[in-house]
């Protein structure tokens, strides 16, 4: 069953073709990697596929509604979270906070119930906490859960990047390089946890990756992308033994 | 509507001022990346010191134009050591807040050295002729005479001159120029030089055009950062056709809102013009 | 005047400045907003509660056809929640502009409502000024009347620190400091930074607002001239020198600052530059504000840390 869809997207920067006539469709519980060379358009796809680029052309439809008009946080509401590729951490901002944020509908982010600091904003942020301490642990963060972020090494901010999406509960991540910068045991275990939050809370996963390996590990799907379009799609097997994907690393490396 | 071309001069020499100042303070903005919240008071500073040398020292007003110009290239200079300097690596938010307490500074300066209320230039009288039914005095015509020649000498400067050109390409874009072995430094230098004589320049043309007071820059800023801003921050040409914008525009105003509201144009544009194109009249800001 | 009297009047206007400079926290401090536009709010806080608790004027120069006379609570609150709404009505085209040109845009609304004040006196009586504010309970305090706004300015500063504490440590505030930090982020988590930048914006200028108000009905007479764009600058410079971020520090801010103002008010006649003095304390401002930044950017309260980490890249 069909989660996302991509339809014909294009977009321009200034007359210079970013991305082109890219359309693909993620199923349920899909694990779905992207790659391609630098400047093949994974980025830009990335972004409209957030909302944080709006498309020229084309459509993107998740859970069956158009949401080519959203703004990134209605999508985020709607299931569809993304991570960013630089780690943006809130640096100013301590560990368990940059977690906490991520939690939706969050009746404490109300003026109103803010000042009053209802017990339903405070049930809500002990059960968020609980939450945010399960992941923090996974993610061997919860003994720096009250360090500014800013303080994290960059691998550790690539994990906490993670955790954060995680917490806002997502049914489709985006994740955008999310190895980059993590050691390679770290790698294993998030690979493996990526693939256990599939098999047990139905999660779908888009994954941006230059790690070519580790995505040909986890993947169900892969696109191959070069020059702003599709260039191969299939299984991780059929793209890998895919010349043209050869030919575009090779041509791109140059 | 037919334009009164009485207001389209008096549009013609506020315009003057507030283009010059206008691309002083877009120079400085260029090099250095933050708003110059001292920058009027820079020309207050510019005028009181020609008041000085003209109505207190007694010297021909040519004398205290030349000594207020100076006194504010070299005055800038020197604020940079002392203050702005130190705070190069910060943010340019930081440095905006920086100009804050300069700004503090200087304007309460000039208050405890020549007291709160205004003056004006000791100049010779004469009578305002007229053509074409259009009234001018010899102070107006000089204003408008010597903003085209220094937005003319600026324009060469920036075009053929070794520092100029580093200038423009340095606004356009400093870590390239910084990769091309320009030296920042030095740049900064020059631009204060120029972009501080400039201020001073400007704020004795308003001097002229109307009185000598400590907070006569402040308030004029507002209209200078709409000239900036409308021209593309950053951008030397834009700031000069933003600033005749906006000075014939606040003046020819008159013939349709009363009068008392004909500083508001300028904030009005200014607020139009931040929302609708804040790349700048000709679209090639530095962001 | 004795030196407690002294004192009372300098108190209130410190806590005055410090309602100021608490509102003025939540959007820098939290928010990372460069409001300019400070002055203006504490303007429609002082005009409106005026406006309200007065009478129209009367006789043959009168310019002000406006008034109601309605009691000073009115007043107060109903200059609070305007000053909210003109802050939301600014912030709506422009909260979403780069940092400096925020800045300038409502450094510009500030000066339009100036302008409107001053030239509007039907409503305002214009250049000239506003008199005969009525002080609350003004006939029925059996003890010094300035011992009794004292207090009153002050409990209200309280309130309000406690009220901006708890936002700033709730979800609410948290959402704030993650727009300060980098407000693609928690676009990403869902959160819809443009409308918690209108909700800050609001607020610290409702603050600002009531501050205006308590303002008015102190010194019975108001004029344009007193909410020139330097009151805004002062309160920066109280924010920043108390520490970003920190409601402690800016109610240490206001008070250093409305002290360094104040300071010659203590000191008898005759002492060198006695007619420069005034002027001198506002050097010093300057001076103070950026000996701060360069020797103590988190401010006297500040977070130092938070600013290392928030820093860092």
């Amino acid at each position: 069953m069909t989660l996302l869809e991509a339809n014909g997207l294009r977009k321009t920067f200034g007359g210079i073709v970013a991305v082109e006539e890219v359309s693909f469709e993620v199923d349920r519980t899909e694990i779905v990697g992207v790659i391609g060379p630098n400047g093949a358009g994974k980025s830009t796809m990335f972004k409209l596929l957030a909302g944080f680029h709006k498309p020229d052309e084309g459509t993107v439809v998740f859970d069956g509604e158009d949401i080519t008009d959203l703004a990134p946080n209605d999508r985020t509401q709607r299931g569809l979270v993304r991570t960013f590729q630089i780690a943006q951490e809130l640096t100013g901002m301590r560990v368990m906070d940059n977690m906490l944020l991520a939690s939706q509908n969050n009746p404490g982010e109300k003026v109103l119930a803010a000042a009053a600091n209802t017990s339903s904003v405070r049930d809500f942020e002990g059960t968020a906490r609980d939450r945010a301490e399960e992941l923090l642990q996974f993610l061997e963060l919860w003994d720096l859960r009250d360090e500014y972020a800013g303080n994290l090494s960059g691998g550790q901010r690539k994990l906490l990047e993670l955790g954060r999406a995680l917490m806002a509960d997502p049914d489709l991540l985006l994740l955008d390089e999310p190895m980059a910068g993590v050691n390679p045991d770290l790698t294993d275990r998030l690979l493996q946890r990526i693939m256990d939050l599939r098999d047990e809370r139905d999660m779908t996963f888009l994954v941006v990756e230059h790690d070519i390996e580790a995505i040909m590990r986890i993947s169900d799907t892969v696109i191959g992308m070069h020059d702003g379009g599709v260039l191969s799609k299939g299984t991780p097997e059929e793209v890998q033994s895919d010349e043209r994907m050869l030919e575009a690393y090779l041509g791109g490396e140059v | 509507m037919v334009l009164d071309p009485q207001l389209v001069w008096n549009g013609l020499v506020v315009g003057s001022i507030i283009s010059v100042s206008a691309l002083g303070l877009t120079l400085i903005f260029g090099i250095l990346n933050f708003i110059n919240i001292a920058y009027g008071d820079y020309m207050a500073a510019g005028a009181y010191v020609a008041w000085a040398v003209n109505a207190q020292a007694g010297l021909p007003i040519g004398v205290a134009i030349v000594a207020g110009i100076l006194v504010m290239s070299v005055g800038s200079v020197v604020l940079d050591k002392l203050v702005f300097q130190h705070f190069r690596t910060r943010s340019p938010i930081t440095l905006l807040i920086v100009s804050i307490g300069v700004a503090f500074f200087i304007r309460n300066l000039l208050r405890a050295i020549w007291g709160p209320s205004g003056h004006f230039y000791d100049l010779p009288m004469e009578a305002s002729p007229s053509f074409a039914g259009v009234r001018f005095s010899v102070e107006q015509v000089a204003i408008i005479v010597v903003s085209l020649l220094l937005l003319l000498g600026v324009y060469v400067m920036l075009r053929r001159t070794r520092i100029g050109i580093a200038m423009r390409a340095a606004s356009d874009d400093r870590m390239l120029s910084r990769i091309r072995g320009v030296d920042t430094e030095k740049l900064v230098l020059y631009v204060w030089l120029i972009g501080g004589a400039i201020a001073g320049l400007s704020g004795i043309m308003l001097g002229l055009d109307a009185q000598i007071r400590p907070n006569m820059g402040f308030t004029a800023l507002i209209a200078i950062f709409a000239a900036v801003i409308l021209g593309g921050i950053g951008d030397p040409k834009g700031a000069v056709a933003g600033g005749y914008f906006i000075g014939v525009a606040q003046e020819v105003s008159v013939a349709v809102i009363p009068s008392e509201y004909k500083f508001g144009v300028g904030l009005v544009a200014l607020i139009i013009g931040l929302l609708t194109r804040p790349d700048g009249l000709f679209g090639e800001a530095t962001r | 005047m004795a030196l407690v009297d002294l004192l009372l009047v300098v108190g209130i206007i410190a806590g005055v400045y410090s309602l100021l400079a608490i509102g003025m926290n939540m959007h820098w401090g939290d928010t990372g907003l460069l409001n300019f536009a400070h002055a203006g709010f504490f303007a429609v806080g002082a005009y409106t509660s005026a406006i309200l608790t007065t009478p129209p004027a009367t006789g043959s120069l009168a310019t002000r056809v406006v008034g109601f006379d309605l009691p000073i609570v009115v007043g107060l609150l109903a200059g609070t929640v305007l000053a909210g709404l003109v802050g939301v009505l600014i912030a709506l085209p422009s909260v979403r502009l780069e940092g400096d040109y925020l800045a300038i845009v409502t450094l510009s609304a500030a000066e339009l409502i100036r302008l409107l004040i001053h030239n509007e006196a039907w409503l305002t009586t214009g250049a000239q000024t506003l008199k005969n504010i009525p002080r609350p309970l003004d006939a029925t305090i059996p003890f010094s009347y300035d011992l009794f706004y004292f207090v009153l300015v002050w409990a209200l500063v309280g309130v309000c620190y406690l009220l901006f504490e708890r936002l700033s440590s709730s979800p609410f505030g948290r959402v704030l400091h993650a727009i300060r930090e980098n407000d693609d982020v928690p676009l990403a988590l869902g959160k819809n930074t443009y409308v918690f930048k209108l909700k800050s914006f609001g607020i610290g200028a409702a603050i600002a607002g009531l501050a205006g108000g308590l303002w008015a009905h102190y010194v019975y007479a108001i004029s344009s001239i007193m909410f020139l764009p330097s009151i805004t600058f002062l309160i920066w410079a109280a924010v920043i020198i108390g520490g970003a971020g920190s409601y402690t520090g800016a109610i240490l801010g206001a008070s250093v600052i409305v002290f360094l103002r104040q300071i010659t008010r203590f000191i008898p006649g005759d002492v060198p530059f006695g007619d420069q003095l005034s002027y001198i304390r506002l050097m010093v401002v300057g001076v103070v504000l950026i000996l701060v930044l360069y020797y103590r950017p988190q401010g006297l309260l500040g977070d130092a840390e938070r600013l290392q980490a928030g820093t860092s890249e």
